[in-house]
């Protein structure tokens, strides 16, 4: 296929040659190169081509299309049948440039309904022959001669290219006029003067320009976002309260007093009771045992309830309602250096694996 | 309620009963005129009627400023009726009713009237300044709309279910298996649900332009509400975590309802009743998921919604609540039953200064009857089950589909149980172990 490619663009290349250099002149040889396209066309055997294509360039057509009727195939016949047709056609239509085209019209309309319908009979005849194979040479781009508005279209883009390199070479070789160079002037000075434009412009938008303005106030957005993370990283803040705080001098509590004021800021009640009846002063967490709600101390009830699932403590922590299965903890408590209590949050103690017997978890009274 | 007067509420909520009582006249009227002009039944048409112009009476009373109310000895009835046991108990016992009763109360004129009787209960109650206080907060009204919505789904597939097992008693298919035909998606299904998105948006709209959110003061980790409610669709799950240990209610019961869930199908051997209504055919699992889903789901919504209040106490719904109301709540423990009460000595407490095995093993004597009990409840009832009720269902499950089931039911059953065991005798944990965190 490739080669029969090749041949057919050479052949094209040859017959619009022919053309170009003398389509008045001679009439024979678009005439022979039609007849050798409808030839090999209808063959479509890469073989069988090259010698067809050459005969049938030469001769006229009637000759081309006995050639190829020499192979006894269906679609050579339809080929042969074209080329008189076509042949009959020409003596008409050549004279005038816009018959042939005319004439193109139908022939391509006609071929493929034919080709088609003895697709079968070629088959059977002729292995090689097959429908793609007649319907590529259908298509065939390489001829020189009529041809359908879709086909000079789906031909134009490769074949227009080639002539137009010509014409201009040619154009502008041939009128070496005075007004060329006027034109040729100005447009080699506007092109160096835009390089030297962008020049200037790369180097302003570089330094003061709004996009350079942008570009700089982003990146520095980005570097201090950049320093922002590494610095939320090490935050300056405490997020609790110290751990160990003063709450005061123990003879501020009364003795059975619960004080809630250190609630709001440290979670802790201080408690001046009594555990296992030794009178004592504790630091409870405010943290429910059953699922960490914070309760609320009753005074009327004496009791600390908590208002999610219901659980009550006595004074001194222990559970007696509802469904927390613990006492409240304790922090650590001790008399500091100066007289007053101190608590330390970072310890707890649970009375029911009996760590309210440590004295680091009470200051007695 | 809060410095509130009684007459004021009154005079507060008298127009909205107005036009209360005047929408229940009209929906009777609608019902009596359906009866007569499409059913010919002039009586009932008759009686809706006269109990229609009724309600435009009371709902003229109501517009002047005294709509009628409860009398004190009724509020004080249903308040002791709202008690935590005989409210589980109660509910328990309504289930079994609507059960026997099904082909009684599934009649139309009979639900229908069931329906007014609590319409105009909601009315006469909403007088009560308490009452009124639970029902019309913001994030209560839903809820109310929801228990009559379950109330009408409820009736509707019973009603369905008693039909078509009436039909199977005459041999006849079930109503689904006559109305066969095919439906087609397009339109019919997407047209339908368009309306209802439709419908739905305007509803919401209105909703939410008429109920301002109920939006409370800035969260803080040291101030809890007081009652602190979960969302209305979790309450049954704070309910649980009253009763049992948070490991428990928050993590192994809920898993095991999910699971127990997913396995129905595995467990489920009855092949009747696929694709259309019935209680006959399937009258364990319709009795399972009646228990699961009412019983242990919907009335302990109801129960955390209306009836509990501040610290979490349980209060009628004329009760005022009052934070400091007192209630005797002392919670003992099995062991503690046990070896106080009844060994009358104290209970084996391990010293810290022993080995952990020894500690272990005394935990292990403190609390041996609970243990004991726990095991034979999940270990020794499931056989005895199999050989005796559940003898049926052991032949056609095999071993291992029936344990899970009887454990999946046991599992069930235990929190009504411990439920009713709280508030009876004030057992706080039949198994008590807090040094690891595992109680029972």
């Amino acid at each position: 296929m490739a080669e029969k490619k090749k041949m057919s663009v050479a052949e094209i290349l040859a017959a619009a040659r022919k053309t170009d250099g003398g389509a008045t002149s001679d009439e024979a040889a678009p005439k022979s190169s039609d007849a050798a396209e409808a030839a090999p066309a209808a063959e479509s055997s890469p073989a069988p081509e090259k010698p067809a294509a050459k005969p049938a360039a030469k001769p006229a057509a009637k000759p081309a299309a006995k050639s190829g009727g020499g192979r006894p195939s269906v679609a050579e016949m339809l080929a042969a049948a074209r080329a008189e047709k076509q042949g009959g056609a020409k003596p008409a239509e050549k004279p005038a440039a816009a018959k042939p085209a005319a004439a193109a019209k139908e022939a391509p309309a006609k071929k493929p309904a034919p080709a088609k319908a003895k697709e079968p009979v070629a088959a059977k005849a002729q292995a090689p022959k097959d429908t793609g194979s007649i319907l590529a040479a259908a298509r065939n781009p390489s001829k020189p001669g009529p041809m359908t508005k879709a086909e000079a279209a789906r031909q134009a883009p490769a074949e227009k290219p080639k002539p137009a390199a010509k014409p201009v070479k040619s154009k502008l070789t041939v009128p070496p006029m005075p007004a060329k160079p006027d034109y040729a002037k100005p447009k080699p000075k506007a092109a160096a003067a835009t390089t030297t434009d962008r020049r200037g412009f790369l180097t302003g938008m570089m330094l003061g320009s709004c996009l350079g303005i942008g570009f700089v106030s982003m990146s520095t957005t980005f570097g201090l976002w950049l320093l922002g993370t590494a610095r939320f990283m090490y935050p300056n803040v405490l997020m609790e309260p110290p751990s160990q705080f003063k709450v005061g001098f123990p003879s501020n509590f009364a003795p059975g007093q619960v004080e809630t004021k250190f609630v709001g800021q440290y979670g802790v009640w201080i408690v001046n009771y009594e555990y296992n009846g030794e009178p004592q002063i504790y630091a409870l967490r405010t943290v429910c045992t059953h699922l960490g709600c914070t309760p609320n101390w009753l005074e009327g009830e004496q009791k600390f309830k908590c208002p999610c699932h219901g659980s009550g403590f006595y004074k001194d922590g222990i559970n007696f309602e509802g469904p927390a299965p613990r006492p409240l903890e304790r922090y650590a408590i001790r008399v500091a250096d100066d007289g007053q209590l101190e608590v330390d949050k970072s310890k707890l103690f649970q009375e029911e694996i009996g760590q309210w017997s440590d004295p680091a978890s009470f200051v007695a009274v | 309620m809060h410095g509130v007067s009684e007459a004021e509420v009154v005079s507060g909520i008298a127009p909205f009963l107005g036009g209360y009582y005047l929408f229940l006249a009209s929906m009777n009227a609608v019902m009596a005129f359906y009866l007569w002009h499409y059913k010919h039944r002039t009586n009932d048409a008759l009686v809706w009627t006269a109990f229609s112009l009724f309600m435009v009476i009371v709902s003229a009373a109501a517009m002047g400023g005294s709509p009628p109310g409860l009398p004190e000895s009724v509020r004080n009835l249903v308040n002791w009726l709202t008690g935590p046991v005989i409210y589980s108990v109660g509910t328990t016992v309504l289930l079994v009713i609507a059960y026997v009763l099904r082909r009684w109360w599934v009649k139309p004129m009979v639900a229908w009237t069931l329906l007014n009787i609590s319409l105009v209960a909601m009315g006469v109650s909403m007088v009560d300044a308490n009452f009124a206080a639970i029902v019309t907060k913001p994030d209560n009204v839903p809820i109310v709309g929801l228990v009559f919505l379950l109330g009408f789904f409820t009736w509707l597939a019973t009603a369905k279910a008693v039909e078509n097992d009436n039909r199977a008693k005459e041999g006849l298919p079930p109503t689904e298996k006559l109305d066969d035909e095919k439906v087609l998606v397009w339109p019919d299904l997407v047209y339908t649900e368009l309306i209802c998105m439709v419908a739905l948006t305007a509803l919401l709209l209105v909703w939410a332009i008429a109920l301002q959110a109920p939006l409370e003061e800035p969260a803080s980790s040291v101030k809890t509400p007081n009652p602190s409610k979960a969302p209305w669709y979790f309450l049954g799950l704070q309910e649980m975590l009253v009763y049992y240990d948070p490991w428990m209610a928050g993590v192994v019961l809920p898993s095991l309802v999910l699971v127990g869930l997913a396995a129905i199908p595995f467990l489920d051997f009855n092949k009747l009743g696929n694709g259309y209504y019935t209680i006959e055919q399937r009258k364990f699992s319709y009795l399972v998921f009646q228990f699961g889903f009412l019983e242990l789901w919907i009335t302990l919504i109801i129960l955390g919604t209306f009836f509990r209040g501040p610290n979490w106490n349980i209060f009628g719904p004329f009760e005022f609540w009052d934070p400091h109301k007192v209630l005797a709540l002392n919670n003992v423990d099995l062991s503690q039953y046990f070896w106080i009460g009844f060994m009358g000595e104290a209970l084996p407490k391990p010293s810290p200064d022993a080995t952990t095995l020894s500690q272990i093993l005394t935990i292990l004597l403190r609390e041996w009857l609970g243990i004991v009990l726990v095991v034979l409840y999940f270990v020794a009832l499931p056989p005895l089950m199999a050989a005796t009720i559940f003898r049926g269902f052991f032949v056609k499950m095999g071993f291992l589909r029936f344990m899970l089931m009887a454990n999946l039911l046991l599992f069930m059953a235990a929190l009504p149980l411990k439920m009713v065991l709280r508030w009876t005798l004030n057992l706080k944990y039949i198994i008590a172990i807090p040094e690891f965190f595992l109680n029972f």
